[in-house]
């Protein structure tokens, strides 16, 4: 019960962070001075025009109003108009339409890093400075420090390139469609069609991306399982564990990696949730039509909708992630008790 | 225990699900080259396919004619639009391409009259023996829409008036009303109801007479939001965050002290219409004060008010556009003359720059993408050409696929009318485009490589190994690229600091030295992968007489404007050519004596202390490789032009990324130094001196262009022939040139031989080079790759043809024959020869 108290009083406290946070990135969007330039030659009025007919220029708490009323009575987030590609197209429909591309990208990638990098990390741990540890840690000290974007153009380079073992781009729903014409697919703006993104041909595309969005997560996570186990191997339960008769292997996973896993096992799931969140530099330089860098791009075009429906959805978001993680604490172990005084 | 259980469950069947669903599909498909034969060739005898690969940095997202933004959306709109007349390369006997020649030619028209004489007298205002005012055009009647739709008149009649609806405030309404093509009654049409209260008067009176007073309201505020600049504010390049009391505080200390015109006065003033303030004693000794030092022509009280003025509503029957005598005829009265037609009756180059075409919508289809307005707006809008099922094409290829964000595809349409054309038997070769999106550079590279792309520009990092590939090719752009020197002395001052000096900037002949300190020439090898060194604010693609192939920069009133800009004294030399190949722009002995001077001077006026240091910022929209690349080499241009004078050691720049708002904020004089330019209309260069004196487009915004005088003569102009001399402002100047409302005289095209004008447009573009806010640097030309698949027809770019385009280019392989091609060369082709 002081469970279910503890979940309804952090979602009462999410809403009401999530409406102040809310309501302040609103105002001070609002706030900043609108541009009205327009190209050489043209006539200002006709944007000011504009916004004045979209209602910008009305007080901003009847614009708070009318967005909110908008957004719950009729699920409008609105319609972009200022950020280039996206001017004239719905908010919500773009960013869904976006949202599969980042969301596969980064489950693929975290299917590979988490097992990938527990396994070296639990394996460096085990041979403490043997020199497997040493070649491991080298090697996560080098994927550490060099950017993704940099694994992910010699990726592009050797792998696609030089060698042509999986395509120089993401596929496009046409090149899709033209790969299987036996299966009539088609694609229709704004709605998601799973066939488009589960076959071979859209798979192979995606793993160079996820290849190099792997690359550091595997390496975070070596060096991470790899320095908790190797504090907990040490510890002296461990000793008693092995006195007690238990051979290395029991004790290691029974013990020593379940202790481990209490500060892993939440970073697993944020890396879940982060899911949602693309990469700039990789959706960039593979051609992903994702999300990444829509959020930047809406603050540098001062596109109000698209700015609002990102930053809402994202802030829902972390603070969903905030909880979840939480909880997971008292999942992965059992003395952690949420809530309990 | 079962919560571990339950999560354990869910977390196992998450990700077997995942590798499930991506396996599952999996299926062995085709994974050759994508060979397409086209849409309209399906279920018939395959034939070749020739795919023109092409790639965009950004998606277009909008390529409706009424409404598109920029040159992304205008990337589709060029596929699935025509022409009524279009240019043509001229051929030889032999038919070879005559270089830099052209023809224009009728395409989805077949005939083009003049009727202005028809109009004289009429509701249209032509006046009497003008010419140029109305024309008839007559359609062909093949036009058709990709769905075999018939496309008469009345379409145009109706995406016109759609086009100027003003319950949209469509984005490409103001491109019948602002520029040269300038449709009776346009304006007032989709301006029909507004209240035009903060905009400045003199946009709608040009003429002050006294019966206006009580609609005029004094105001030197800021205006509101959603109001446009006034005209005061502008032209002072007063800044946003200037009230009323901080201008009239500015224009008492700087002009009016002692004056009636007091702070008082000003803030009783505000807001008052001008009948209240000529009825009240105190107040019209102010207004008087105020005007007589700022009227130098009349009617410029006009620049101090506001009005209340709405626009009334009006019905499109007064619009000028209208069906004429046949279903294929359309009429279209201009409020402004254009000569589209010669003296001989054939087509000028105005025909095909002009009115190359009017806008044109599907009617059903926009009509079914109309979105009405949803609570608290009041703008309709349209989602008409956003996507496969809301796009229409009349022209050569239609659309058949469109990812945003990723990829869109055209094919050929088997319902153009040019098809049908003798004229372009043989031509039209490519049957399927394919436009990816791109981002990044390095990415493009490797799929030009790759043969993939089909064309790519060289970026300086691989400049040095391709330049000189036989698949190189040059094109040269109207764009000159120019440092841009702060002009706003009061923000300069504003930003000083400590030690840190700024207003060494308000000198002229610190800003001279800055310019005689960059080698041009230098700089564009190092910083640019092609351009040339650029010396004026024209380059060789603006044309001040098109139909004569009169180039503005090889005319020797543009080259006695460099030699007296750069100092080559041009009687040393055999001829004004021979001058103006001396000029470098480089001449670091006079730029540091000019430091030297400015210094003292600066000193002596106390703009400067003996300790201070100059930091100069240099502000940029994104920091980027070639952006520091220039930014290192101006800095070290300006380091060493000060040594050995008293600046020597004191003078930094340091680079700041102000992001989109960079020019904004440099006009608003937030920093110092930024690179910028102007493109766009190359073929009238008298027009395009706006950009360098009128404070809505100039980077110098602070520079008082309205108060600036200039004496000069024209040459004869006047009555038989006589010369005019006048002293006007540079703003004056340009009104005259271009034949504005309520200028003294009308110099424009129409109205003088393009040779008379071009003595005006010289002596301008010396009056803005002369004060150094400006300083060309490089005349801009971009390096591409060609993919070994296709050819151009020429190598020789040609200004109104460019390099022949889709119409004219070859393919050197199949689609087929080009995947086998690459295969044979290891999937990587070599450029490098």
């Amino acid at each position: 019960m002081y469970m279910f108290k503890y979940i309804c009083k952090r979602i009462g406290l999410m809403i009401m962070t999530f409406v102040i946070i809310f309501v302040t990135c609103f105002v001070l969007v609002k706030l900043l001075p609108i541009d009205t330039s327009v190209g050489f030659g043209e006539d200002t009025s006709k944007i000011i025009a504009q916004f004045e007919a979209r209602g910008y220029f009305d007080p901003i708490p009847e614009q708070l109003v009318r967005y909110v009323k908008r957004i719950v009575l009729e699920g409008d987030f609105g319609i972009g108009f200022r950020m280039p590609s996206y001017r004239g197209r719905a908010v919500w429909d773009v960013f869904i339409e976006k949202l599969p591309p980042t969301i596969l990208i980064n489950i693929y990638s975290s299917l590979l890093a988490v097992p990938i990098g527990i396994a070296l990390g639990i394996f460096a741990a085990l041979k403490k400075n043997k020199w497997q540890d040493h070649l491991i840690s080298t090697t996560v000290m080098v994927f550490i420090s060099v950017p993704s974007f940099v694994y992910a153009s010699l990726l592009l380079f050797t792998i696609c390139f030089k060698l042509q073992l999986l395509p120089l781009s993401f596929a496009s729903f046409a090149d899709i469609i033209r790969a299987y014409p036996e299966k009539n697919l088609v694609y229709t703006p704004g709605t998601f069609n799973w066939s488009l993104y589960f076959n071979k041909e859209m798979f192979l595309s995606m793993l160079p991306a996820v290849f190099a969005m792997s690359f550091g997560s595997i390496a975070g996570y070596a060096r991470f399982t790899r320095a908790e186990l190797t504090e907990v191997l040490t510890s002296e339960f461990m000793l008693l564990a092995r006195t007690k008769g238990l051979t290395k292997a029991q004790a290691t996973v029974h013990h020593a990696l379940r202790n481990s896993m209490v500060p892993i096992f939440p970073s697993i799931v944020g890396e879940f949730i982060s899911v949602l969140s693309g990469s700039l530099v990789i959706e960039k330089i593979f051609q992903i039509p994702g999300v990444g860098g829509l959020y930047l791009n809406a603050i540098n075009s001062q596109d109000y909708d698209f700015f609002m429906m990102l930053s809402g959805f994202y802030l829902l978001v972390g603070l969903a992630a905030g909880l979840v993680i939480d909880l997971s604490y008292g999942v992965i172990d059992p003395r952690i008790r949420m809530g309990a005084k | 225990m079962n919560t571990k259980k339950m999560f354990r469950s869910v977390l196992a069947m998450l990700l077997a699900a995942v590798m499930l669903l991506s396996f599952a599909a999996c299926k062995t498909g085709n994974q050759g080259n994508a060979t397409t034969t086209g849409g309209e060739n399906s279920g018939t005898v395959a034939e070749k396919s020739y795919t023109y690969n092409t790639y965009l940095t950004l998606s277009p997202s909008n390529w409706n004619e009424l409404t598109y933004q920029d040159n992304n959306d205008t990337e589709v709109m060029s596929w699935i639009g025509s022409s009524f007349f279009t240019y043509d390369f001229k051929f030889d006997s032999n038919g070879e391409i005559i270089p830099g020649e052209f023809e224009v030619e009728y395409s989805a028209a077949t005939k083009l009259e003049d009727v202005s004489s028809k109009y004289v007298g009429t509701k249209w205002g032509v006046p009497e023996g003008a010419t140029g005012y109305a024309y008839k055009i007559t359609l062909r009647e093949d036009l058709k829409w990709e769905n075999g739709d018939p496309i008469k008149a009345e379409d145009f009649v109706y995406t016109m008036m759609e086009q100027l609806n003003p319950l949209f405030q469509n984005y490409r309404a103001d491109s019948f009303y602002t520029g040269a093509t300038t449709i009776v009654n346009a304006q007032a049409y989709v301006k029909q109801g507004q209240d035009l209260k903060n905009q400045a008067a003199s946009v709608i009176y040009t003429t002050y007479s006294a019966d206006l007073d009580s609609k005029l309201i004094f105001s030197l505020a800021p205006p509101v939001e959603g109001g446009s600049e006034v005209y005061l504010r502008t032209s002072m390049g007063f800044p946003a965050s200037y009230d009323a009391a901080a201008c009239a505080n500015y224009l008492i200390g700087n002009y009016l002290t002692g004056s009636a015109f007091t702070a008082e006065a000003a803030a009783a003033m505000e807001g008052k219409t001008f009948a209240e303030i000529k009825a009240d004693a105190t107040m019209k000794a102010a207004w008087d004060a105020l005007i007589g030092w700022w009227q130098t022509e009349p009617n410029e009280e006009l620049h101090f008010f506001l009005t209340d003025y709405t626009y009334p509503e009006l019905s499109f029957d007064e619009v000028g556009i209208f069906v004429g005598d046949t279903e294929y005829e359309i009429v279209i009265v201009l409020a402004k003359s254009l000569k589209l037609l010669k003296d001989d009756g054939s087509l000028s180059y105005q025909a095909a720059y002009n009115m190359s075409s009017l806008p044109l919508v599907h009617k059903a289809t926009y009509e079914a993408c109309k979105i009405a307005p949803t609570e608290g707006v009041d703008l309709w809008t349209s989602n008409y050409n956003s996507s496969v099922e809301t796009t229409m094409s009349w022209g050569a290829y239609k659309l058949e696929s469109f990812q945003a964000g990723k990829q869109f595809v055209l094919v050929k349409n088997p319902e153009w009318y040019g098809y049908n054309m003798p004229e372009n038997e043989g031509l039209y070769q490519t049957t399927r485009v394919q436009y990816d999106i791109v981002e990044d550079w390095n990415s493009a590279w490797l799929l030009f490589q790759a043969g993939k792309v089909d064309g790519i520009s060289i970026d300086v990092s691989i400049a040095d190994d391709y330049k000189a590939s036989s698949r190189a090719y040059f094109t040269p752009s109207d764009f000159v690229g120019s440092l841009q020197l702060q002009s706003n002395a009061d923000q300069l001052a504003a930003r000083q600091s400590e030690g840190v000096n700024k207003l060494m900037l308000k000198y002229t002949d610190f800003r001279k030295a800055l310019s005689l300190a960059i080698n041009r020439a230098d700089y564009a090898q190092k910083c640019t992968t092609s351009s040339l060194a650029g010396f004026g604010l024209f380059n060789s693609m603006h044309y001040y007489d098109v139909e004569n192939g009169g180039v503005f920069r090889n005319t020797d009133e543009a080259r006695q404007v460099l030699c007296n800009i750069y100092g080559v004294d041009a009687s040393k030399y055999e001829s004004l050519t021979a001058a103006e190949k001396a000029i470098t722009g480089y001449d670091l002995a006079q730029a540091r004596e000019l430091v030297t001077k400015a210094y003292n001077e600066a000193l002596a006026a106390g703009d400067i202390k003996a300790t201070d240091k100059v930091v100069l910022t240099m502000g940029t929209g994104s920091i980027t490789e070639s952006v520091e690349r220039q930014y290192e080499y101006i800095k070290a241009s300006w380091v060493e032009l000060v040594k050995g004078t008293p600046l020597e050691g004191r003078l930094d720049v340091e680079l700041k990324d102000f992001a989109t708002a960079w020019a904004n904020d440099f006009r608003a004089g937030a920093y110092d130094v930024c690179m910028g330019g102007w493109t766009g209309a190359a073929w009238d260069p008298g027009y395009f001196l706006l950009a360098y004196l009128d404070s809505g487009y100039m980077y110098s915004a602070a520079w008082d262009t309205a108060n600036t005088m200039m004496t000069f003569t024209m040459k004869g102009v006047g009555e038989n022939g006589a010369d005019v001399t006048e002293t006007m402002s540079l703003l004056d100047w340009y009104d005259c040139l271009n034949g504005s409302e309520g200028a003294k005289y009308n110099w424009s095209a129409t109205a003088l031989e393009q040779s008379q004008r071009l003595q005006l447009i010289a002596a301008l573009e010396q009056e803005v080079l002369k004060v150094y806010y400006t300083v060309p640097l490089v005349n801009s030309f971009s390096a591409s790759l060609l993919s070994y698949k296709i050819d151009y027809v020429t190598y020789e770019y040609n200004t109104f043809m460019g390099y022949g385009g889709t119409k004219y280019m070859t393919y050197n392989f199949d689609d087929e024959a080009w995947a086998a091609e690459v295969a044979a060369q290891g999937g990587e082709l070599n450029y490098k020869n």
